[in-house]
Order: structure tokens, then sequence, then C-alpha cells
């Protein structure tokens, strides 16, 4: 059984439909990239998955789950991360603060977390991976003061905390260093060998590319095409839906 | 100077009073964008249950007031299952009309289900004033400080230094990362209520032998706890204490050195001076408009 599973997912914003009877599957330990144009309903489709917004019509199931519905926050502590193109963080709290906050809901219930100390190594693993990002120094800088590049790092690093089992990322290069692009995709593969499994939308081809075993494209909310990258790169429907049909 | 030194020590007493209940406007709207016009109500319902059990079933002190303060918590519990989450997805308008209304009920309920007279409620501390040189206070205004500011410290602490109050702090800066965070956000909003009303009854019974019990005590207390979190800061706790202390200060102090007659007019000419000056309040952060 696939660890994700959408089953004619849709979306109406009133008369637009942004997602269309889309069927998709991502199994375990794949890397997967979802591409397409400005507007295709990329977002929009991991937007569904997490109930940002509820489907119009479709299901979605999560490790055999069915999930369709759940509250956003009880769909995350199943073990789905998510960033945002729109960077989400607690600009008046510390680098380190958002850290931890990103992974305490995860355990414990909501009386013993305010009794209980214990962190089970929390700060350890928040240490390690702002030190990979090359933000550790900025630890106790508020979130607000960080540069763009510097919160997109953040915001890649909190989603890690928890060590969720599936990943969405969306645009986690876009604004960030060509050197640290790198080490982002480096530290998705090394992850991706320990058992987790990534969704990723991009728009820099390089690095979908590079990182993805298997590319699925959207345009207009339908999927046009699915396959390896080799395959998508000489797909005519998918060069006509980037680059326009001839007349 | 020592009159000086006897206002401020009335005027902090008061002042902190007013800043616990306005302490619960700014826990409620950072949360939950809720602005709750009853909560001077959540004052006055657990000073009758407080004067029902000590003073009616004559149960000793202490067990009354654990009593009361479940009672506000289950109070508060309702108040957000039963009302608050239904109306939260239209908005604030229809949470300030609702709670307006609620409000109403409680009050003229009480006035018709128990009395219209005002009940008296003994001290909870000596009133035997004492005297350090010229200077003559009440042990009960002291005991006041002193007791509200460690409820006040112990919640501080909770919220800075504890992952309860990390996620409640998370939820007041954004419900939506908190949701994406894990965080779940019912939950601590119903949190909030509760704590807000356990507060609320906290304050209740220090000001029941202040300002005695009556039905129509909470527009009062209310009022002036909305005006001290406006004054201060609605979107800081601490601006909330400012507020209330500044209340407190302003009144006691306005009805000493200009007249008794004008004290709530001061308040609310203070009120103005500080919304056309610095409209966030004196601690407040401004926010964007949208």
């Amino acid at each position: 059984m696939p660890l994700l599973e959408t089953q004619k997912m849709t979306k109406d914003f009133y008369k637009l439909r942004a997602v269309s009877q889309l069927d998709f599957q991502v199994e375990r330990g794949e890397i997967v990239a979802v591409i397409g144009p400005n507007g295709s309903g990329k977002s929009t489709f991991f937007n569904c998955v997490t109930h940002i917004y509820p489907a119009t019509a479709g299901r979605v199931y999560y490790q055999e789950r069915d999930i369709t519905g759940l509250p956003t926050d009880k769909i995350i502590r199943l073990g789905v991360g998510r960033t945002f193109q729109l960077i989400q963080l607690f600009l008046e709290m510390t680098v380190f603060e958002n850290m931890l906050l990103s992974v305490q809901e995860h355990r414990g219930t909501l009386l013993s977390r305010l009794f209980t100390k214990d962190d089970s190594g929390d700060v350890e693993r928040a240490h390690e991976i702002l030190e990979f990002l090359y933000i550790s120094h900025l630890k106790d800088e508020l979130a607000s003061n960080l540069s763009y590049g510097q919160q997109k790092l953040l915001d890649f690093g909190m989603v890690l905390m928890p060590r969720p089992e599936l990943v969405l990322l969306d645009e986690p290069t876009s604004g960030v260093e060509m050197e640290m692009r790198g080490r982002i995709m480096d530290y998705i593969r090394e992850l991706n060998k320990q058992g987790q499994t990534f969704v990723v939308i991009e728009h820099n081809m390089d690095v979908v590319m590079n990182l993805c075993e298997r590319i699925i494209v959207l345009d207009y909310g339908e999927k046009i095409a699915e396959g390896r990258p080799e395959e998508i790169q000489t797909n005519q429907r998918v060069i006509d839906a980037y680059f326009g049909v001839e007349e | 100077m020592a009159n000086f030194i006897q206002l401020l020590i009335g005027g902090v007493s008061m002042g902190i009073l007013y800043g616990v209940v306005a302490i619960g406007f700014v826990l409620l709207w950072q949360t939950s964008q809720t602005i709750n016009f009853g909560q001077g109500e959540l004052v006055m319902v657990p000073m009758f249950l407080m004067v029902a059990l000590h003073i009616v079933l004559k149960i000793p002190f202490w067990p009354s007031f654990v009593l009361t303060l479940l009672g506000s918590g289950i109070m508060g519990y309702l108040f957000e299952r039963l009302m608050i989450r239904k109306l939260l997805p239209g908005g604030v308008l229809v949470i300030v009309i609702a709670t307006l209304g609620l409000s109403g009920f409680l009050r003229y309920g009480m006035q018709i289900a128990w009395t219209p007279q005002t009940l008296f409620f003994p001290h909870l501390f000596s009133t035997k004033p004492i005297e350090l040189g010229d200077i003559i206070f009440s042990p009960e205004d002291i005991w006041n400080i002193v007791l509200i500011s460690v409820i006040i410290i112990v919640l501080h602490l909770c919220i800075k230094r504890t992952k309860l109050g990390m996620a409640m702090q998370a939820v007041a800066q954004s419900r939506e990362t908190a949701e994406l965070m894990g965080i779940n956000v019912r939950h601590i909003i119903t949190l909030v209520f509760v704590l807000n009303s356990v507060l609320a009854g906290t304050a209740a019974v220090f000001a029941a032998p202040i300002f005695f019990v009556r039905y129509d005590i909470g527009i009062f207390l209310g009022v002036k706890a909305f005006v001290a979190a406006i004054i201060g800061g609605f979107n800081q706790i601490r601006g909330a204490l400012v507020g209330g202390l500044t209340v407190g200060l302003a009144e006691t102090f306005a009805a000493a050195y200009i007249t008794t007659a004008y004290r709530d007019a001061f308040v609310m000419i203070l009120l103005l001076v500080v919304l056309l000056i610095k409209p966030e309040g004196i601690v407040g952060i401004k926010e964007e408009a949208y």
C-alpha cells in the first residue's frame, strides 16, 4: 500500500476548479516532485492533503488510514510534515524556541506538557539541525530578525524536527543561496536513505531532475504527466504546458 | 508625603485587581480574537457562588474558595464549548453581540433568581490599620497586592516556562502556524477560557469584601478591566497589568486630589489621551492594519 494516496481529489474555489479528480500515490521511501506552471494547483493539492482547505470531493489516505477531513494538527501529529511557499514561523519567538515548538506536541498530553521538563533529546536534535543549516549562531535571535533565506532554512529545520515519515516541501530551495541549496538536497537524500519520504513542489528544474525519482506534472489542476525525470523532460504535453502550443 | 504613600498603596491594591480581570481580556483576545463583554459577569457569578457556599451553606472559607474556582472553571469551559466555539467562525462582531447578551442574561438572571440587594461579604484579612510613622494603611491592601502578585507571577511562569505556555504563545502569534506544528488550537482556546474564568473567580473572592456582592457589579468591574486592557495594551499580558495599575492609581489620586465625583470620568479622559497618543496602549505592540 502507498504511504500517501489521494483518490479523485477535487478542489473548487467558487467556479474555479483548482484541483481536478487527482489520483496520486507516493510509496514509502520515494522522493517525488510535483511540478507545473504557476496556478496549476500544486500548493492547493498540498493544502487539501493537510486539510488547510477541505477538498470539495475525493479521499486522502495516509498509512492506509482515511484522513479526509481530519483537522490539520491531527494530520501533522500522524507524521506528516509540511512547509509553505510563504514561510510559517512564530516571528516573536527565537529561532531555538521555534525549533522546540515544532516538536513538542508530538508527545504527551495537554496537561502533561504543563509539568514535564523532558525533551527526549529535542534540544540536542535542534542544535544538530541548526548546525547543519549554518544558522546555529542565530539560535537566540528572534525569527523576525532573520533574512528571508535564513527564515526559509529555519522553516525547513522545523519541519524535520519531529522526524515526520512524510515530508511535503513547497519550494524548499527558493530564496536560498547556491551552496545551501546543494546542502539541502544532500540532506534530503540522506534523510530519505534513513526512511523518510518526500514530496517536493519545486520550480528549479536542476533540483527536480537531480533529486527526484518520479515527477508528477499538473496543469490547470489536472495530472497531465507522470514518470521518471528523463521521460518528463521529453514529454510533449509537459513542454506545451510550460511553453505554450504553437499555433 | 504620608498621604501620597497611603493613596499609592490603595491605588495599587485596586489596580492589581483590575489588572487580573484585564489579563483575561488579553488572553482571550490573543488566542481566539474574542472580546468578551461578559467578563465582568465571570466575576459577578463566582461572587454569588462564594456567598452561597461560605455565607449561606456555612462551608469554611478555603473549601468554599476551591469550590468557587472549580465552578468558575466549569463556567468557562461551558461558555467556550456551548457558545464561543459555535460563534467563532462568525467573527469578532458576532462574539461581541453574543457576550453582551450573555452578560445581560447573567446579570438580570441573578437579580431575579437571587436578589437585587447588595450582599455583605466578610473581609479576608484584618482591616485594623497598620501605622508606620505617619503612614497608615490597611493590611487588606497589602495582602491583596502580595497574593494577586503571586498569582500573576505563577501565571507568567506557566506561560513563559512550560510547554503548554509555549503552545498558548504560539496560538496567540499565529493559529495557522500553530496547527502546522501539531498544536491542537481548539484545546488551547478551551483551556484559555477555563483559565480566564478561574482568574476572574480569584478576582471575585478578593473583590467581594471591597465592593460587596451585587448583581450589577460585573458592569463596573468589566468596564474598568476593559479600559485597563486598552490603556495598557490589548495584545500584551503585561499591558493588562500596567493598564490595571494605571486605572487604579488614576482613579484613587483623582478622587483624592481632584474630586470623588469625577473619578470615573478621569479614567475615561485618560483612556482618550492614551488612544490619541499611543492607540496600541502603553506597552502594546502596534499591529498591522489589514
